[in-house]
């Protein structure tokens, strides 16, 4: 029971905020809060989906834990141990262990390094294996991601490839240096359907034969639902609820959530089962604490979502929401 | 029927994956390179050049006479214009015009592709390190360029002429290479200040990679066409610093570039008297400074997309 479900990440009350660059001329600062005393738990083995709209700090969450950023304040721990301590050796050990696939397939490769040479990469970084060795590891991730015959694809460059291809190289790129946790950062929102479901597979296979843990950052609460074993909802920097992907779908507690899952459309039964949480006007702003979905619910009250910010409360069988009227 | 059929197909099939064209960032943008006009245009100019670069040393081959520099016709002592022997004429001590023209072009390219080398290395390392590192070493990087940017390249060159006596052609390189790095510097730096945001070179950074790592593997390849694009350009302005020195008369003495070659004819007071000794190495200043502006033009458009025709 205790191996099953060990943490693999941890983030512990992680707050990050962006400011705008101070100049000579202007002194205000611009503040954005991306997260705001966020804890999150990612157990090994799992596929975490993260879902949020734009601008809700998926993405930050995912940066924090590569370590492309740090926090504001908080710690991120990984098998216990603080990243942020992390300097030279240890680090260059922590990049083999933890990998991010990107956004968008069209930035994300060197448009003047072959694939191979793009594979072969992280190899020689952290030299592993002589030249046959390495070849033989590029072609076995390449043949992971669907890339078939890896021949083929070894000597093209990005722009001769597709953005499915694209992504699934980026993929390889990812997964060659065997890492155990991938960040996946809307790996499919740049595709067109199709492709979508073939990267999704991947995903799995990784998750399945690999036994990697992957973050899967996305906005579509049914793409995650398809790929996840759990489900976390994110607004504006707060963790809103978070459970088995099964039982956030069918059973959301969240007035977020059901907003979420309202926006997605259906067929045949468009109007009828509709959760109808959001509202059509926004509120006006509170100043001091309160719930940060409060503007935008259609189920806050007055005198309770507007004084206080709700915590996440577990409600039953690893289902946790952060809301008063749940 | 049906065996011929599926043969084709089956052929078709075979040729799809193993015939797939293979061409690299690099081929492709020759391609569009050689269907520019303006670039066809330039490389062939170019390429008389350099054939009168090779051809310089044919000259003290056939008659010592024929050497640039202390080659003398003994019949002849004072400017003359073309004959059968010398095609060019001869200048005021009977060396002979075509000998120089030809050593000329060697010293030209010399001057211009090492100097503006020598600058597109310093500029474009000092503009990547500047861009990608950014906050401290950015700013005095930058304003060490702007320094270098604002002084007159001719005027220092003089000055330094008229403290260390006559400069050695070597010494004349360096100096303006040393001068015209800031400008490529700057350019650099944007570029890569727009690579940097990427996620590709972050893709690197999880791999691992180090900062020299990142710059050298991954900055630097998307950078040069646009460093060789400006090596074009500073070559044709080296070339120019260098024929004004010597013109002026602070040129190399024991070299012979069309700048000195013009210094001779004004010294000597041939100005308007021997247009077969004025003309040729005006000419040919002109046109190969013309040659490398229209190479560096055509590789501007193939660089940058939105210069290209629309009905080309």
């Amino acid at each position: 029971m205790k191996t099953t479900t060990k943490l693999i990440v941890e983030l512990d009350h992680i707050r990050k905020v962006y400011r705008s660059k101070q100049t000579f001329f202007r002194s205000d600062q611009k503040k954005i809060i991306a997260l705001e005393c966020l804890s999150m738990k990612i157990k090994r083995g799992e596929i975490l989906g993260l879902v949020g709209e734009s601008g809700s700090g998926k993405t930050t969450i995912g940066r924090l834990i590569v370590k492309l950023e740090n926090p504001d304040t908080g710690k991120i721990y990984l098998d216990d141990k603080d990243i942020s301590l992390l300097k030279r050796n240890s680090l260059k050990n922590f990049r083999s262990r933890l990998q991010m696939i990107f956004q968008d397939p069209y930035q994300s490769l060197n448009p003047q390094l072959s694939v191979f040479d793009t594979v072969v990469e992280p190899l020689i970084i952290h030299k592993i294996g002589d030249s046959t060795s390495r070849q033989k590891q590029v072609n076995q991730s390449l043949e992971l991601v669907d890339l078939k015959p890896p021949a083929d694809f070894l000597d093209s460059y990005p722009h001769q490839l597709s953005g499915g291809q694209r992504q699934r190289v980026a993929i390889a790129r990812a997964i060659v240096l065997k890492p155990e946790f991938i960040v996946a950062d809307e790996p499919t929102s740049m595709l067109d359907a199709t492709v979508q479901l073939q990267i999704f597979d991947i995903l799995l296979e990784l998750k399945n034969k690999l036994n990697i843990t992957i973050l899967f950052i996305t906005h579509s609460i049914t793409a995650a639902r398809y790929l996840c074993d759990r489900i976390a909802v994110i607004y504006r920097g707060h963790l809103m609820e978070q459970g088995p992907a099964q039982d956030v779908m069918t059973n959301p507690k969240h007035p977020y959530t059901k907003a979420l899952i309202d926006a997605h459309p259906k067929f045949g039964y468009a109007n009828k089962k509709q959760y109808k949480t959001l509202l059509k006007t926004q509120r006006e702003p509170v100043n001091g604490e309160c719930c940060p979905f409060f503007i935008r619910c259609e189920i806050a009250k007055m005198g309770v979502c507007d004084i206080k910010t709700p915590e996440l409360k577990k409600k039953h069988n690893h289902h946790s929401v952060a809301c008063f009227f749940s | 029927m049906v065996t011929n059929t599926s043969d084709s197909m089956a052929g078709a099939l075979d040729m799809l994956p193993k015939k797939r064209q293979k061409i690299s960032a690099f081929n492709e943008k020759w391609l569009i390179f050689k269907e520019n006009f303006i670039g066809r245009a330039g490389l062939i100019l170019l390429s008389l050049f350099a054939l009168m670069a090779l051809l310089s040393f044919i000259p003290p081959l056939i008659d010592p006479m024929y050497h640039p520099m202390t080659g003398v016709d003994p019949k002849i002592s004072c400017s003359v214009g073309p004959s059968i022997h010398h095609w060019l004429g001869t200048d005021f001590i009977g060396r002979d015009i075509l000998s120089q023209l030809l050593a000329g072009a060697k010293i030209a390219f010399m001057v211009g592709i090492s100097s503006a080398f020598i600058s597109i290395v310093l500029g474009t390392s000092i503009g990547m390190i500047a861009g990608y590192f950014g906050r401290y070493i950015d700013a005095i990087l930058m304003r060490l360029a702007d320094i270098i940017m604002v002084m007159p390249t001719l005027l220092v060159v003089l000055i330094f002429s008229s403290l260390f006596g006559q400069l050695n052609i070597w010494t004349i390189v360096l100096v303006i290479a040393l001068f015209r790095w800031p400008g490529v510097s700057r350019v650099i730096r944007a570029q890569t200040l727009t690579l940097k945001q990427r996620p590709f070179i972050e893709a690197a950074k999880l791999a691992g990679a180090s900062p020299i790592r990142i710059i050298l593997r991954h900055i630097m390849p998307n950078v040069l066409p646009l460093s060789l694009l400006y090596m074009t350009f500073r070559v044709s302005s080296a070339i120019i610093i260098e024929a004004a020195l010597a013109f002026l008369g602070f040129g190399d003495p024991s070299s012979v570039s069309w700048g000195m070659m013009l210094q001779w004819v004004w010294k000597t007071g041939h100005m308007f008297q021997a247009p077969y000794w004025l003309l040729p190495p005006g000419i040919c200043i002109s046109l190969i400074t013309l040659s490398f502006y229209m190479v560096g033009r055509a590789m501007d458009e193939v660089l940058d997309p939105r210069l290209r025709k629309e009905d080309d």
